[in-house]
């Protein structure tokens, strides 16, 4: 029945070529426009380490101006990053499972031989908890461990790996960045977690480094930070030292826990009391930790504009399904001679509601796979136009099976009045105007 | 007259009409509220810098390995830069206007900590700094070449003694006074005084709405990285890039030249979300006035096809073929007209809901009326056609069996 249906449908579908495309084309377009920022919108929204984003935290320490608050509009909220010896000395006294204090640097790697040229690259500069904490992959090696803290060692991206050794085994190879020798400790594989949720301070949806090194280097090399950096007290900084021990807020800190918050919060309380009586910390007590998800909801990863485009996007899939449906009436009214006739020959309300039904499905399907098509190109654009790292946002069964599924339910429902209008059609009256 | 075959054949087939209708008003909301933001984000990006975007490269370098002499180093630069035929002026700078890379700090008109500062992006340049970007001094002066020092990051920094800021700064300093000449005190309360000011400039920013408020201290940063602004002859840009990056990495060896690129290039960058809504939204109207258009199309043919019979009775009783047209461009004013009154009150529920829910800039009303105009322009032209075959039915067609 339901190939004699589909046969049917398709027989229906050429003798009216034009108004096939057109529905067919609407289908596709508004899958197309929809899924594309569907697929934007499921890629800021998603949950970059589903397997702990419960057990990671962000720390925020409200070590600002006594005089106002870091964010004016949002009085509650401590500054986003730690100071230096503030990221420093929670990480010494390592209250949490694990901890990691970073910021983002960039080092000059400098040739072996003359023939080739020096070259910049970046570095996400952080304590040996990190890899472990975000369950970053390697191919070889290992990250360093805490005695190693201070060593001069490095982890690598894959690419840059491959640009400095081929890809192959490198651990325990030598580069000098800085006039420094460093040893390969690790290189991990491509880790890409979407959003950077590390990092949405400097961008959430930017390339990682290209390589890790220990964060007790930062006094050794003097690194700068080429993060932000937030300060609000005007002090004499004419050495680096004096911007370590400054109050200008850098560093970001992330903490894993096993026990609950309130036990790992008031550790951070105590700390901050502590200094309090050294004279820091002026301002009332203020101590957070935001898990992942809220430290993405908190910096706003997922841009207004993609939810704007979502909303509009929808909107713009209820104008292509009432033209559907248009379409489908004004086809369907055309087909009154020939479904009077069936329904002479015998054919039930429900085996012409049936068939109608299939030929929408068919168009659906149709509409949908072009969709799909037009979805990966429109996904193409968006990189191209926001210049997003490659395969930041890809088509995934997720999106491909929504695209399908939506198409053919959604027309199958724009089907269901213009069928059931056909079904309405008495039996022989059609014949008797001819 | 027209109007009674009109309306009962309307009546007969309401819901074909009412889901046209219905459509339309959609497609008036989502075009309305589309095109706003559309027209926003390009005004946005197109609007005055204050530079001379166009003729400006920005050359970053970073010097490496022991014993490398910074001054030493950026001197050589600056003469080799000026050495290039075709550079108009050079200017060492801490940070690039457009580039989304900055500094910040507030000043205040009375050192008192307790009052909000005023906000500004921060920068420091030479003397050729304002003619390196094309940027206009109108009032006051320049620095002085004496004023120009090297910062070293282990320095103490130099005295800050005159500065130039940007008319909206002053504005904000002062604004019942004349600025020129006044001092002003940093977040450390350390004096300084404005020597001159800028008409306009927008400064690294260009999301923040105190963009226009910039502060220029003399100087030269004597830091390993270095970022050179080089103002070169209109139209010479793109040719002199290339020549740039060569001869800066040939000359020192111990500097790598991280990227030379041009000003427009870092604002077209930092502009990027915008210009990708725009061209978003552009293709989402552009692509929905079009299907609009092509279902009004198809209808009035379907509706031609199915009326043939009808239209030649009317013909053979001596209506006219204007009459004909007249019938159905009325019929598709009226389906048009019900769109456009639903539409209107979509459209406000739409603006409503982006600016409550997104904190995007009130919908200006004046797109409603001008919005309704074209969709009913549009559709009345999509309908001539189809009208215009109507009435080339001939009478007799009446009479004929079908």
């Amino acid at each position: 029945m339901f190939s004699y249906n589909l046969k049917l449908a398709i027989k229906s579908m050429r003798r009216n070529p034009m108004m096939t495309v057109l529905m067919v084309a609407a289908i596709a377009v508004g899958i197309g426009i929809s899924m594309t920022t569907l697929s934007v919108y499921y890629m800021m929204n998603g949950n970059p380490i589903p397997e702990k984003s419960d057990q990671l935290f962000a720390v925020t320490l409200d070590s600002w101006s006594p005089i106002r608050p870091f964010d004016v509009d949002r009085p509650e909220r401590a500054p986003h990053q730690l100071t230096y010896q503030d990221a420093e000395r929670l990480a010494e006294l390592a209250a949490g499972k694990r901890q990691a204090a970073m910021f983002e640097s960039s080092l000059i790697i400098e040739p072996v031989n003359d023939e080739e040229m020096p070259f910049e690259a970046t570095a996400r500069v952080t304590t040996g908890d990190f890899f472990s904490m975000f369950n970053v992959p390697f191919i070889y090696g290992d990250g360093w461990d805490k005695a190693a803290g201070a060593e001069p060692m490095v982890v690598l991206t894959r690419q840059l790996n491959e640009r400095l050794f081929g890809g192959e085994d490198s651990v325990g190879r030598w580069l000098t960045m800085n006039s420094m020798r460093f040893q390969v400790a690790g290189v991990i594989d491509t880790w890409e977690p979407t959003p950077r949720f590390y990092d949405p301070i400097n961008g959430g949806f930017r390339e990682i480094n290209e390589m890790f090194i220990p964060f007790g280097l930062t006094r050794v090399l003097e690194l700068d930070s080429i993060g932000s950096d937030w300060g609000w007290k005007a002090e004499e900084i004419t050495s680096f030292e004096q911007w370590l021990n400054s109050e200008a807020s850098w560093i970001q800190y992330f903490v894993e826990l096993d026990g609950d918050r309130d036990e790992y919060l008031a550790h951070l309380d105590a700390y901050v009391g502590e200094q309090k009586n050294l004279g820091r910390f002026e301002r009332p007590m203020n101590n957070n930790i935001y898990n992942v998800m809220e430290w993405m909801d908190y910096h706003e990863v997922v841009a207004n504009d993609s939810r704007v485009l979502l909303g509009l996007s929808f909107l713009f899939l209820v104008v292509c399904l009432l033209s559907t449906i248009t379409l489908l009436l004004t086809k369907f009214v055309g087909k009154k001679s020939e479904t009077s006739l069936r329904r002479a020959l015998g054919a039930s309300r429900g085996i012409i509601f049936r068939q109608q039904i299939v030929e929408v499905a068919v168009i659906g399907f149709a509409g949908g796979l072009i969709g799909l098509l037009l979805t990966s190109f429109g996904l193409q654009g968006i990189q191209y136009l926001y210049a997003s790292p490659p395969g930041l946002v890809s088509l995934d069964w997720v999106i491909m099976s929504a695209a399908i599924s939506v198409a053919i339910i959604s027309s199958m429902i724009a089907g269901l009045y213009p069928a059931w209008r056909v079904c309405q059609v008495p039996p022989a009256t059609q014949l008797k105007a001819q | 007259m027209g109007f009674g075959p009109m309306m009962s054949s309307l009546l007969r087939s309401k819901t074909g009409p009412l889901l046209v209708s219905l459509q339309i008003a959609v497609t008036l909301a989502i075009v309305i509220n589309s095109l706003f933001i559309v027209l926003q984000r390009v005004e946005k990006i197109n609007r005055n810098t204050g530079m001379d975007v166009d003729n400006v490269i920005i050359a970053y370098v970073r010097g490496f390995g022991e014993g490398f002499d910074v001054v030493n180093s950026i001197r050589n630069d600056i003469d080799l830069l000026n050495s290039i035929p075709g550079v108009i002026a050079v200017s060492v700078t801490n940070q690039v206007p457009l580039s989304g890379s900055g500094s910040g700090s507030g000043l205040r008109a009375v050192p008192d900590e307790t009052i909000d500062a005023a906000p500004a992006g921060r920068y420091t340049w030479s003397d050729k700094g304002l003619d390196a970007l094309g940027v206009e001094l109108t009032r006051g002066r320049n620095f002085y070449a004496e004023e120009i020092e090297y910062i070293l990051p282990e320095g103490t920094s130099p005295p800050q003694d005159s500065i130039l800021i940007t008319q909206a700064l002053a504005d904000e300093l002062f604004p019942d006074d004349d600025a020129l000449g006044k001092t002003v005190y940093w977040g450390s309360m350390e004096p300084s005084i404005i020597v001159g000011i800028i008409g306009h400039m927008h400064g690294s920013w260009v999301g923040w709405d105190k963009l226009s408020n910039v502060v220029i201290q003399p100087g030269i940063y004597a830091y390993t990285t270095n970022k050179f602004m080089i103002r070169v002859e209109a139209g010479m840009r793109d040719e002199l890039m290339p020549i740039i990056e060569q001869q800066l990495g040939e000359s020192n060896r111990q500097r790598v030249v991280k990227s030379v690129r041009s000003l427009e290039e870092l604002a077209d960058r930092s502009y990027r979300r915008d210009r990708g809504m725009a061209i978003i939204l552009g293709i989402v109207i552009t692509l929905l006035v079009g299907l609009t258009a092509l279902v009004i199309v198809g209808l009035s043919s379907f509706h031609v096809t199915q009326r043939t019979k009808q239209i030649g009775t009317r013909r053979a009783l001596g209506a006219k073929k204007r009459d004909i047209i007249k019938q159905f461009v009325l019929e598709n004013w009226i389906i048009t007209t019900a769109g456009a009154v639903l539409g209107a009150l979509l459209t406000v529920v739409v603006a409503y809901w982006l600016e409550t829910s997104f904190s995007l800039p009130r919908l200006d009303w004046n797109y409603l009326p001008i919005g309704i105009v074209s969709l009913w322009l549009l559709s009345t032209l999509a309908v001539i056609e189809p009208a215009r075959r109507a009435a080339s039915v001939p009478p007799a067609v009446a009479t004929r069996s079908v």
